[in-house]
């Protein structure tokens, strides 16, 4: 037992002296954005191969005060920053830059046995504060609507917040899931439900209805028809230096590859190649 | 009559023991015989011709002339997919049948400065083809079969003209032959729709065959490969076969799920026979070969586990347990000790007390957050570090949150020591610290280690505490205990909550919660042997 502990004292203390200089960039934040960050950084890895890079994927609201603290080199997110978390952040010394990424659309589903093919802005907004409870009265079935939302820490809570809700309360009867796989697994296996995800989680076992009558498709997200739609962010410490990791990494996105990876997550590119 | 009712009462008493025996037992295997049996098809599984490619592409492993002669071989059955999709894509596709127009158009206009033809020969020359090219663009461009034939024939009048022998314009006439003979088949109002059933066949394919080889390679690994198992490839080949719609029958009714072959959206093209082509020639296609991935332990994975394994995640759990137990094994005796060699229980023990069985009901979730307000945001920059997460202050938290157990199992262990065990030492002019480390500290060994089998369960398969300590979804093996980690039991949350990929790759998830489960089991029965060893040394054998 002692000879066992000491080796393990020696290797450990050992692999701590390889801590050598090397670059490292810390990411963190979104669920909604991290799968384009670990696919940036795989395209990343290729060209960098001694590149150290660490992706983190805990909400908006974590990235958020991760670069706050200067716990992360990018934080990623799916809204942009708040009030308070600004002025936390200049208290602190930290000054955060936005580049947007991408754009997404928040898509309302439902099931797809549901006949109900369109909604718009304000009956979305009376179902999610209860007013509307059963599909009747929307011209659907005689059936009562089970109402999915995510998390009050993740960005497209508060997207789909500032954007249907507007100043309102959600109904109390309201199922709240934290992630958008969780919530297309939810809407998925019930008939009645509806809720909102990204548009690259819509499939053939979803259906994404048309709000205002515009269907959510990349043309109507990025000229701004379809009215849920929200930028992505990466948040940096001030402006990267020119030519630093960082800023290769924040720019990553306006290349022929980076387009590409963030169409091929689902998502809309803002460069048209 | 009492005797009776003692003796139904034991009998009941026993059924029941039993009972719940066997509940156990039946618990047990329902939850872990399915979740290791799933876990086990991300090592064994068919594998297609897809899976050892990435095999050799990714991680240099397999061998490359047999691969080569499989891909030749497969190619063969591929490429008549692919040519019948693209000859049809051709017909359906009038603006690039319109652009080839304008390119033959442009080409002869070249030709003709070539060939030194100038003045009105040239213009005349020139306008007949664009006449010929505008002709055709605009039956490209129409639906309606009586004006594509009028046109067709107009256009192929000037076919034997001898201004247009041999030149670059046959190219024209050629393309209006093809497409009159193909339209025969093909319904032309419907041109829209089949562009549109096209492309979600071509997107199918893909997915089950890989990236057309014409195509340049995709940026992410992910989109390289096709199906790389049986159960993907018979998936895929469902979705390929056959096509869901929801219909309503009538209204007030809920939609219904209607199941109809995809063919029928070709019916009667060039495309229909390709369904049942690739149906029957699927195991030529994709080559299914019996794989033993056994190196899934030890492979690095791409984002979102889509391919490779878990060694990351099992070496960071592996580190992340070890590095716990050290904090813990002698702050943990130590503090075991003072308690049990305090005879007196006064105040302050019963304080200490209280504060530990406290502690051993605080959620893990509050430590994680302790770790990432002290450790992370408090020490680290006091020992002059950066204060981000790590190894380090992962198994810290950690330690931290399993030392409540390991002190209780210690005290009882110590104290279950016999005293005359201690006499003895103590009688033999032996002082207190030489009694506790030679003669008490052997014999409680056994309990403690109980103690520490506990606490290795808990701390491997823990992920509240170290979310904000040290976990890491993506990033490099780790090379110190100052680097973040993957680990088992975040990788697993993360595959869950993260991406869409995980619906697509579900052996994968099965695969890291089976590892997972075997690796707590493998460091729990190490720690039973050797208490068992220590065990059998302290009786004497």
């Amino acid at each position: 037992m002692k000879k066992l502990i000491v080796i393990i004292v020696t290797v450990l203390a050992l692999t701590g002296n390889l801590l050598a200089e090397k670059q490292t960039l810390q990411i963190e934040g979104s669920t909604t954005v991290g799968p384009i960050a670990d696919a940036f950084v795989e395209s990343f890895k290729s060209n960098y191969p001694e590149l150290e890079i660490t992706v983190k994927k805990t909400g908006s609201g974590d990235g958020a005060a991760a670069l706050v603290d200067n716990r992360c080199d990018i934080a990623t997110m799916s809204r942009f920053m708040k009030d308070d978390e600004f002025k936390k952040a200049v208290d602190k010394g930290v000054f955060p830059v936005a580049h947007v990424i991408a754009m997404d659309g928040v898509c309302v589903a439902v099931h797809p046995s549901n006949p109900v093919t369109e909604l718009t802005t304000a009956q979305v907004r009376d179902i999610y504060t209860g007013k509307i409870n059963n599909w009747k009265q929307l011209g659907g079935l005689d059936m009562p609507i089970v109402i999915i939302s995510r998390d009050t820490s993740s960005g497209t809570y508060e997207t789909f917040h500032q954007l249907v809700m507007g100043k309102e309360q959600m109904a109390a009867g309201v199922e709240y899931v934290n992630s958008n796989p969780q919530a297309h697994s939810r809407i998925k296996t019930t008939p009645g439900a509806v809720g909102y995800i990204g548009i690259g989680f819509i499939d053939a076992e979803v259906k994404a209805l048309k709000i205002d009558g515009v269907e959510p498709t990349k043309e109507t997200i990025i000229s701004g028809q379809y009215p849920i739609a929200r930028p992505l962010f990466l948040f940096t410490n001030g402006y990267p230096k020119l030519g630093s990791l960082v800023y290769k990494f924040c720019t990553f996105h306006l290349t022929e590859t980076g387009q590409e990876i963030v169409e091929a997550k689902g998502f809309i590119a803002c460069t048209k190649y | 009559m009492r005797f009776f009712i003692r003796h139904i009462t034991d009998k009941i008493f026993t059924i029941l023991t039993v009972l719940s025996v066997i509940m156990l037992v039946a618990i047990l295997a329902v939850i872990l015989v399915p979740m290791l049996r799933k876990g086990l098809s991300a090592i064994v599984f068919n594998g297609t011709i897809e899976f050892r490619k990435m095999q050799l592409d990714l991680f240099s492993r397999g061998d490359i002339d047999e691969l080569k002669n499989e891909d030749i071989r497969s190619r063969l059955y591929r490429n008549k997919i692919y040519e019948t999709i693209e000859s049809f894509k051709q017909n359906i596709d009038s603006e690039t049948l319109s652009d080839k127009a304008g390119v033959i158009y442009r080409n002869f206009g070249k030709e003709l400065q070539r060939k030194n033809i100038k003045g009105a020969e040239y213009q005349k020359l020139r306008s007949l083809s664009r006449e010929l090219r505008d002709k055709l663009q605009a039956v490209f461009k129409s639906s309606d079969k009586k004006f594509i034939q009028e046109n067709i024939s107009d256009v192929l009048k000037f076919k034997n003209d001898i201004a247009f022998k041999d030149t670059s314009i046959d190219g024209l006439f050629v393309l209006a032959e093809d497409f009159a003979s193909d339209i025969e088949h093909i319904d032309l109002s419907r041109r829209q729709q089949y562009a549109a059933s096209l492309k979600e066949l071509e997107n199918i394919i893909t997915k089950l065959l890989g990236p057309n080889p014409s195509l340049p390679v995709p940026a992410l690994k992910m989109d390289r490969y096709g199906a790389t198992r049986r159960d993907i490839a018979e998936k895929l080949l469902n979705r390929l076969l056959w096509l869901e719609q929801w219909q309503q029958d009538s209204p007030g009714k809920p939609m219904k799920r209607v199941i109809t072959p995809r063919a029928e959206l070709f019916a009667g093209t060039e495309i229909e026979p390709l369904f049942n082509y690739i149906r029957e020639n699927l195991d030529e296609i994709l080559v299914f070969k019996p794989a033993f991935y056994w190196q899934y332990f030890i492979d690095d994975s791409t984002p979102g586990h889509y391919f490779g394994g878990v060694w990351p995640e099992i070496l960071g759990t592996v580190f992340l347990t070890l590095a716990a137990m050290i904090f813990v094994f002698p702050i943990g005796i130590i503090s075991a000790a003072y308690l049990a060699q305090c005879q007196s229980d006064n105040l302050i023990i019963k304080i200490i007390r209280m504060a530990i069985n406290t502690l051993a009901g605080v959620p893990s979730i509050v430590f994680g957050l302790f770790g990432l307000a002290f450790f992370v945001l408090y020490l680290m920059p006091l020992f002059g570090g950066p204060s981000k997460p790590c190894i380090l202050t992962a198994a810290l938290t950690l330690a931290v949150l399993t030392l409540p157990v390991m002190i209780r199992a210690s005290e009882e262990a110590i104290r279950s020591v016999p005293q005359s065990y201690v006499e003895a030492s103590l009688g033999l002019g032996a002082g207190k610290l030489t009694t506790f480390i030679s003669v008490i500290l052997p014999a409680a060994m056994p309990g403690i280690l109980t103690g520490i089998i506990l606490s290795v369960s808990r701390v491997a398969g823990e992920t509240a505490p170290i979310l904000f300590t040290g976990a890491i979804a993506f990033g490099p093996t780790p090379k110190s205990i100052f680097d973040p980690t993957r680990t088992l039991s975040y990788g697993s949350y993360d595959i869950a909550i993260g991406d869409k990929l995980a619906a697509l790759v579900p052996h994968n998830q099965y695969g890291m919660v089976a590892t997972l489960i075997m690796l707590v089991f493998c460091l729990n029965i190490a720690a039973i042997i050797m208490r068992a060893k220590i065990s059998r040394k302290l009786k004497g054998h």
